[in-house]
């Protein structure tokens, strides 16, 4: 490779990388503010994580209201990316158009949106308010990983597997969904992640009542500039790093696991 | 009605288009008949109305005198074997092969022990547990072939499965797939578009053109009787040369190339004098001599291109701007050269006569 691409490639890695290099050395620092570099390691701010209410609240709310959003997300998407990509009729052109908005709407535009129609129906602060705004914003992601997939899916297959007994349902049950396991399981990753993440909609419409991690960063930076800041940053990014390895990391327990239980069957 | 299998005035429409037009076919208990035709002619079609992927706009379909309308593909018990083997990923060998007998309620301890003979008779014992990747072409297909008959299908359907495969193992599973099919005695409909490959294999040959059935008949019937030029074409070599009916109560016929013709007597087709028709010869039938031969007819031609193949030659040469191909014995070329003038000669037999 040429010397010049190299470095090009190492300095872009860095400048992605450079915020991750000051957060995490500053997770462990004794500093009482967030100061870098630290003057001393220790791990006072990660006990204070787990033993404070107010961050563990928060923590829990943005665990459960992403995990209200996946499922809701997936329930709304798998049929939709069905009958998207299978299937012709009236509108699908504007019904395609509609799933991808949210990818194109900028957030603040959303939250905004959000803010005073959830007013007006009594969501704002309030975890469903949270989840049905987050599911809107998982949802085109979630749609475009899921119909990759089924573009991709040999529809042979299915038939195949009806001229072998299958009736349709059982198709899907047998042939289709365990086919399709792994893109279902990484667009389900990325409508977690999307809500993990999501900070804009929720600083507008979480309140006191449904506050998720990032808001309660948000407003501690502002009042505070507390350390445990760099504490829930490194959790986060650690999180959502197993996340996105979670599939490979799936895969070599898997084949590992074969392998000695083919072993032992031989 | 004795037939096994009965398709009666079948027609398919897409919108406008007609992809299957007044297809009428009888198909007997055991038999193997190939679907013979180029790409587009219509013969996935045919199986997919058979199998239940789609309804005929006109026309039945019966099995064993019942009528198969109505019912959904997966209870019409028939095997297929799709060109790309569609074997399913995520299952071994022998789960795949065991899938057919599972959607019977077939427990699984014996479900596997019926999956494993089968995958023991097309030749695959000790790959049960392998999955498709793991397979190569001709293995994934002995697996789909297991599959489509573990479940002792009324029928079984291929269409053209041996595509994919190079030379060697296609002549090697056309034999496999013979054997196994003999063993079965399953009635079997194999689609291809290779005409070796019917000619070997088949009981009988369908030939499809344009969604319609061409001809119907044994190997050799078809071969050396095809009624329309079509087959004649597609079938083996030909040389077709226009020529006109000049009596057709005595088989004599008129061509600018080939002069007087006496031809082969004809069943089927009804000619009229003064017919516009063609006259097929096949180039294994035509001899090359520097003389005329007396008790031959013949033409002369001269030799434009030699081409040799070792065994054999073909010899092209042109009479009257019309192109004759030869086939002749190898040992026979070294006397040839391109630029010769020679005589071609033939007997009755070898003339039969085609219309379009
Ligand atoms: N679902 C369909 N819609 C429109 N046209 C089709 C459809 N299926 C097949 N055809 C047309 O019908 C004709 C016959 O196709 P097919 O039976 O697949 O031919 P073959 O198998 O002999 O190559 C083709 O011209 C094809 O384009
Ligand atoms: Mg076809």
């Amino acid at each position: 490779m040429n010397t010049f691409v190299r470095w090009l490639g190492y300095l872009f890695v860095i400048f992605i990388a450079a915020p991750l290099l000051v957060v995490v050395p500053m997770s462990f620092s004794t500093s009482s503010s967030l100061e870098f570099p630290p003057p001393g390691l220790s791990l006072q701010y990660y006990e204070k994580f787990f033993s404070d209410p107010a961050w563990l609240r928060p923590a829990w709310n943005s665990i459960l209201i992403a995990s209200a959003t996946t499922i809701l997300t997936m329930i709304l998407v798998i049929p939709a990316t069905f009958a998207l990509v299978r299937h012709r009729f009236w509108g699908k052109g504007i019904a395609n158009l509609m799933m991808m908005m949210p990818l194109a709407v900028p957030h603040i535009v959303m939250a905004v949106g959000y803010y005073s129609y959830f007013g007006e129906l009594r969501l704002v602060h309030t975890h469903l308010g949270v989840i049905l705004a987050h599911t809107c914003l998982s949802v085109p992601i979630t749609f475009l990983v899921l119909s990759a997939n089924l573009k991709g899916f040999d529809r042979t297959l299915e038939q195949a597997a009806r001229s072998l007994g299958a009736s349709p349902r059982r198709v899907f049950l047998h042939i289709t969904l365990p086919i399709l396991r792994p893109g279902l399981m990484i667009s389900a990753l990325f409508a977690f992640i999307q809500s993990f993440d999501e900070t804009v909609v929720a600083i507008f419409i979480s309140g006191r009542g449904a506050e998720t991690l990032p808001r309660k960063m948000f407003d501690s930076i502002r009042q505070e500039a507390d350390p445990v800041i760099a504490v829930v940053s490194t959790l986060l990014f650690v999180a959502v790093i197993l996340g996105l390895l979670a599939p490979q990391i799936v895969k070599a327990v898997q084949s590992a696991l074969g392998r000695s239980a083919r072993n032992a069957s031989e | 009605m004795s037939s096994y299998l009965q398709l009666s005035g079948i027609n398919k429409t897409y919108g406008n288009f007609t992809a299957l037009e007044n297809v009428d076919l009888e198909v007997e208990k055991g038999e193997f008949v190939t679907f013979l035709g180029p790409s587009g002619s219509g013969k996935t079609t045919t199986l997919m109305l058979i199998a239940g992927f789609a309804t005929p706009t006109r026309g039945t379909i019966d099995i064993e005198g019942a009528s198969l309308a109505g019912l959904d593909p997966q209870d019409r018990n028939i095997g297929i074997v799709f060109q790309n083997y569609a074997l399913f990923p995520h299952k071994t060998a022998a789960e795949n092969v065991y899938f057919p007998l599972q959607m019977r309620d077939v427990k699984r301890l014996e479900g596997m022990r019926r999956a494993d003979e089968m995958l023991d008779l097309v030749g695959l014992a000790g790959f049960s547990h392998r999955y498709p990747k793991e397979l190569s072409g001709g293995q994934q297909q002995r697996v789909a072939l297991a599959r489509a008959l573990v479940f002792e299908p009324d029928l079984l359907l291929l269409d053209e499965p041996l595509g994919a495969l190079d030379k060697n193992l296609r002549e090697q599973m056309q034999i496999e797939i013979k054997r196994i099919q003999k063993k079965l005695g399953v009635t079997t409909i194999f689609v291809t578009h290779d005409q070796t490959e019917a000619m070997s294999m088949s009981d009988r040959i369908c030939v499809f053109s344009n969604g319609k059935i061409e001809q119907l008949g044994k190997p050799l019937d078809i071969y050396h009787r095809p009624k329309t030029k079509f087959v004649a074409d597609f079938i083996g070599e030909s040389n077709l040369i226009p020529a006109r009916i000049t009596d057709a109560a005595n088989c004599k016929a008129q061509s600018n190339v080939l002069g007087d013709v006496t031809y082969g007597t004809q069943s089927g087709t009804e000619l009229r004098d003064g017919q516009e028709v063609s006259l097929v010869i096949r180039p294994e039938h035509l001899k090359l001599s520097s003389k005329r031969l007396a008790d031959r007819m013949s033409a002369g031609i001269e030799i434009e291109t030699i081409v040799n193949y070792g065994d054999n030659a073909l010899v092209i040469g042109t009479s009257e701007s019309q192109q004759i191909r030869v086939r002749v014995p190898g040992a026979d070329v070294v006397i040839l050269n391109e630029g010769d003038k020679c005589f071609i000669s033939w007997t009755q037999d070898d003339v039969f006569v085609v219309t379009d």
